[in-house]
This record gives C-alpha cells, sequence and structure tokens, in this order.
C-alpha cells in the first residue's frame, strides 16, 4: 500500500447491483445511527427521555400513592 | 399489590413458560454433562448411534437455546409487556396457542434428532416440517406482542419491548431465510443454498441467533428486571436507546467472522471483525448501564441473591462481548478457529450471561406469580454459587484446552514438519474435557436446586391457597 490514495482507489465500474445497495444502505445506516446519536444527547431531549425510565415503577407508585412516579 | 393484577393481567401462560424453563435448563444441562463426559470417557456411547455425541449435541443445543432459553423469553416477554403496558394480552388464546405450540416444537426435536433426523445446519437442524411450525409459533408470538403495544395504554413503549421486539422481528427475518430449503420427503430437505453462499447464510443465521435472540432479547430482560430488583431505575435510558439502535443496525454484519480463512471472499472476513470490534460500544455501554443502576446501593449484592445472579450475569455479557471481537480478529482467529477457546467464549456467554440473566428473571418472578416467598433463600444462594463457580470451571478448562491445541495444531519442527499428529493433540485434551465435565456437573447441580426450589415454592403457594386468594382479589382499574 503506497498511499492512502491508493488505499482508498475504487473500481467504480466494476460495482454490482449488490455492492451498490450495500453501500447505500451502509452509508444511510450510518446517517440515521448519526442523526439518533444526536437526538439522544442533545441536552434539550434529555429529561424527556430520562422520565421514561420509571415505566416500570408507575404501576407500583399508583398502588402506593405516589403520582410522582416514584421521581 | 401484585395479588390486584392477577385478574387484570394474564399470568396463568407466564407461569407455565416459567416452570418449564426451569425445566428445560436441568433437561439441557444434563444431556449437557453428558455428551461432556462422552468427550472425556468415550465408552459413554455405549455404541448406540440414538446417544452419540454427534446426535446429543444438537438435542444439548436445542434444548438449551429453544427449550429453555425460549420458555425464559416468552415467560418474560409476556410479563414485560402486560406490566409496562398497562393492558393484558391481546389474545390469550394465541398466548396458549404459542405455548403449546413451542412446547411441541421442542417435543418433536427431542424425538427426531436422536433419531439423525437433521438439516445439518447448526442451530438450524430441524426438518422443514418443524421449521414450518416454528415459524407459524414464532409469528404468533411476535403478533400478540405487537397487538398488545398497539392496545397499551402508557404513551410510551419502554426500552425492554423494543429490544423483545427487535428479537421477534429479526428472527422471523432470519429463520425463514435459513431454513429455505427443497423436501425430498416428509424427513429429507436439502438447503436452498449451496457451497460458500450456503456457508455465509449459515453463519449470517448462527450469529445473528446470538445476537438478536440471545442477546437482544435477553438485555430485554435486563432492561426491566435489573430496575425492578434492584428497585430504582435503569441508570441512564438515554444509553439505553442508543445501546438498542447500535445494537440492531450493526450486529447484522458480523457473521463473516465465523468464516475466517475459509472460501468466503476475503473483505467479508474483513467487515465482520472490524464491525464486531464496533461492537464492544454499545455492548460495553448496555452493560455497564445494568450495571450503574446499583451505583448508591451496591450493598444490595450482600443480601440479594436474586440481585447477585444479574449483576453476575452483566459481568459475563461485558466479558463474552470483549472476548468474542477479539476472537473475530484474523490474527487471534488464526489461533481460536476450530478450537475448544470458541467453546469457552461460547459458554461464558451461555451459562454466565444468559442462564445468569434468565435465573435472576425466573427467581424475580416465582414470589410475584405465586404470590409467597420463595421456599427458600438459602437454595437461591447455593444455586448462585454454584452456577458462577461451574461456570467459571467450564470456561477456564476450555480457554487452556483451545490455547493449547492452537498452539499444537501450527507448531512445526526445523524440517518444516507438523510437530503434533491430531491424535496427539486429543490426548492432551482429556485432563480438560474432564475438568470441562466437572465444571457442568456443579451447574447442573444449581440447576436441579432450582428445579426444586420452583416446584416447592408452587406447592407452598398451593397448600397456603395464596395463588387461589389472588385470584380473587378485584382487579384494579
Amino acid at each position: 500500500m503506497n498511499s492512502l490514495s491508493e488505499y482508498f482507489h475504487t473500481d467504480w465500474q466494476a460495482m454490482t447491483t449488490n455492492d451498490w445497495i450495500g453501500t447505500i444502505l451502509t452509508v444511510v445506516i450510518f446517517l440515521l445511527m448519526v442523526v439518533a446519536y444526536f437526538q439522544v444527547f442533545r441536552p434539550k431531549n434529555r429529561e424527556r427521555l430520562e422520565a421514561r425510565k420509571y415505566i416500570p415503577f408507575e404501576e407500583d407508585n399508583a398502588f402506593s400513592g405516589d403520582k410522582d412516579g416514584g421521581k | 399489590m401484585e395479588s390486584g393484577l392477577e385478574q387484570k393481567y394474564n399470568f396463568d401462560v407466564v407461569r407455565w413458560f416459567t416452570i418449564m424453563a426451569a425445566v428445560y435448563l436441568v433437561v439441557g444441562a444434563a444431556v449437557g454433562v453428558y455428551i461432556a463426559s462422552e468427550l472425556a470417557w468415550p465408552f459413554l456411547n455405549f455404541d448406540s448411534p440414538y446417544i452419540s455425541f454427534g446426535r446429543l449435541r444438537p438435542v444439548h443445543t436445542n434444548a438449551v437455546i429453544f427449550a429453555f432459553g425460549g420458555s425464559t423469553l416468552m415467560a418474560t416477554a409476556f410479563y414485560t409487556v402486560q406490566r409496562t403496558c398497562g393492558v393484558r394480552l391481546w389474545s390469550d388464546k394465541l398466548a396458549w396457542f404459542v405455548f403449546w405450540g413451542w412446547n411441541t416444537v421442542i417435543l418433536l426435536a427431542v424425538i427426531t434428532l436422536p433419531l439423525g433426523l437433521t438439516e445439518s445446519k447448526e442451530y438450524a437442524e430441524l426438518e422443514w416440517p418443524i421449521d414450518i411450525l416454528i415459524a407459524v409459533v414464532w409469528l404468533s408470538f411476535t403478533f400478540n406482542f405487537i397487538m398488545t403495544i398497539a392496545v397499551r395504554k402508557t404513551s410510551h413503549i419502554y426500552v425492554s419491548n423494543w429490544f423483545f421486539l427487535g428479537m421477534m422481528v429479526m428472527i422471523v427475518y432470519l429463520h425463514v431465510v435459513n431454513s429455505l430449503a427443497i423436501p425430498v420427503g416428509l424427513f429429507k430437505s436439502y438447503s436452498l443454498f449451496s457451497g460458500v453462499q450456503d456457508a455465509m447464510i449459515q453463519w449470517w443465521w448462527g450469529h445473528n441467533a446470538v445476537g438478536f435472540y440471545l442477546t437482544a432479547g435477553f438485555l430485554g430482560i435486563m432492561y426491566y428486571f435489573v430496575p425492578k430488583q434492584a428497585g430504582r431505575p435503569i441508570y441512564s435510558y438515554r444509553l439505553s436507546v442508543i445501546h438498542f439502535w447500535a445494537l440492531m443496525f450493526g450486529y447484522v454484519w458480523l457473521g463473516a467472522h465465523h468464516l475466517q480463512y475459509t472460501a468466503l471472499p476475503d473483505w467479508t472476513g474483513s467487515l465482520g471483525a472490524a464491525v464486531s470490534i464496533a461492537m464492544i460500544i454499545p455492548s460495553w455501554g448496555g452493560a455497564v448501564n445494568g450495571m450503574m443502576t446499583l451505583s448508591g446501593a451496591w450493598d444490595r449484592l450482600r443480601t440479594d441473591y436474586v440481585l447477585r445472579f444479574l449483576i453476575m450475569a452483566l459481568a459475563f455479557y461485558a466479558m463474552s462481548t470483549f472476548e468474542g471481537p477479539v476472537m473475530a480478529l484474523k490474527t487471534v482467529n488464526a489461533l481460536s478457529h476450530y478450537t475448544d477457546w470458541t467453546i469457552g467464549h461460547v459458554h461464558s456467554g451461555a451459562l454466565g450471561w444468559v442462564a445468569g440473566i434468565s435465573i435472576g428473571a425466573i427467581y424475580h418472578l416465582m414470589p410475584r406469580l405465586f404470590h409467597t416467598e420463595m421456599f427458600s433463600e438459602r437454595l437461591v444462594n447455593f444455586h448462585f454459587w454454584t452456577a458462577t463457580i461451574g461456570t467459571v470451571v467450564y470456561i477456564v478448562a476450555m480457554w487452556v484446552s483451545g490455547i493449547m491445541q492452537g498452539l499444537m495444531w501450527r507448531a512445526y519442527d526445523e524440517y518444516g514438519t507438523l510437530a503434533y499428529t491430531f491424535v496427539e493433540s486429543v490426548d492432551a485434551m482429556h485432563p480438560y474435557y474432564a475438568m470441562r465435565a466437572i465444571g457442568g456437573a456443579i451447574f447442573l447441580t444449581g440447576a436441579i436446586v432450582m428445579l426444586f426450589n420452583v416446584l416447592m415454592t408452587v406447592r407452598k403457594s398451593a397448600v397456603d391457597g395464596s395463588l387461589v386468594r389472588a385470584r380473587h382479589v378485584p382487579a384494579p382499574a
């Protein structure tokens, strides 16, 4: 491997339909993961997302009279 | 409070799946110990084809993965979806169809596999009529689960259900494609794929069965039962969301790492290895998320035996999700592939992670399903130590024998000829095969103790009438 350009060289003419489907899927999934990371770790969404971790206790708290969901 | 839920939810089918899980763990582990003993002391074959290693090995894998693991997943998924959605299962009849259908599949496996009726695909050995039954039962399980979520009373779908649902959807896809075959008789079929394509499809299924069935499904258990048993919410819900999506998008690429140095194109193995390494990040994120749930309450591990199972399972999850990617690297794979190291790795995941989290969930469920305390807390503690020690003895034996095998097979002398014959390497394995059988027997002892404890708890509930009383408590609004 002489250089980075040689390493990353791609013979686009030789790409089959399967190759293109795989490439497009990989790029789309990568972009979706970027969106997921951005949305999940955006400070604005923190409170809304973290509030959901109390769901398994909501039924118990409703019985015990804790209307705040144990928060 | 739990008794008020008895009429609101369908706990009957959960109870039966839970008991059958305890039964199947004993059956699967017993067959495992027997075949491990056959490898150490071959006279145990008794020259009978029906109990030879080749035929009993798929009985063992099917019993532990699909009978024990499947029953645990169905019990916990049906329990969790009801408790987190605030509604009864969409269809009781469909739930019972799943119970009887799944147990029929297991019965057919126990009959056909010792008879040598097999498709010869690893973890997918069952012949085509049983494959169709599996697809129908699994789709019924999935449909009932989805419909229960659809009619839920909560606004959000809790993350456990995401993991369960991810498993269900992917297993339909994987099972159907991998099982495509041309039947030539009622008990014989040939795969639709051949050669290297067949190998690729097989390990696309094989590793994703690990990723989506034995990992995602049991992570669904973890995200509900660890917080519930600890009495505190999961450490980070945001991390659980990233854990889910990274697992769903990442795992499907890994299968080719099972086929390094074969006729498969070289780049597919490299891709499998690269994504395997990348998967350490979400896997460890999930393991840390589960463990940190105990942050500030670690003292609970001193007294809560059930929590010990759950947290120890997470430790094994973290360990095996690091070991697996390392073994996927071509350099390490050159030494580890086809050796007992792989068997050790699989069992650190299977005994440590899958069985550990399942056993913890079963012990959590028993008092809540039968409305009485466990028959014996001391036996739960005894089980914890036998399960942990048995697992460690097993995997240490396989690590040592596997690395020794790899080194013996690649050793050559100054003339370039192999230093050891294959038989010499088999002979060198004997002490470790005996050690493996002993480790398995220790684990089996714990499983038998759990079954006894479970059955005695059922009996206790019947004698003191706690379940009958709970059934007459009015359902909450």
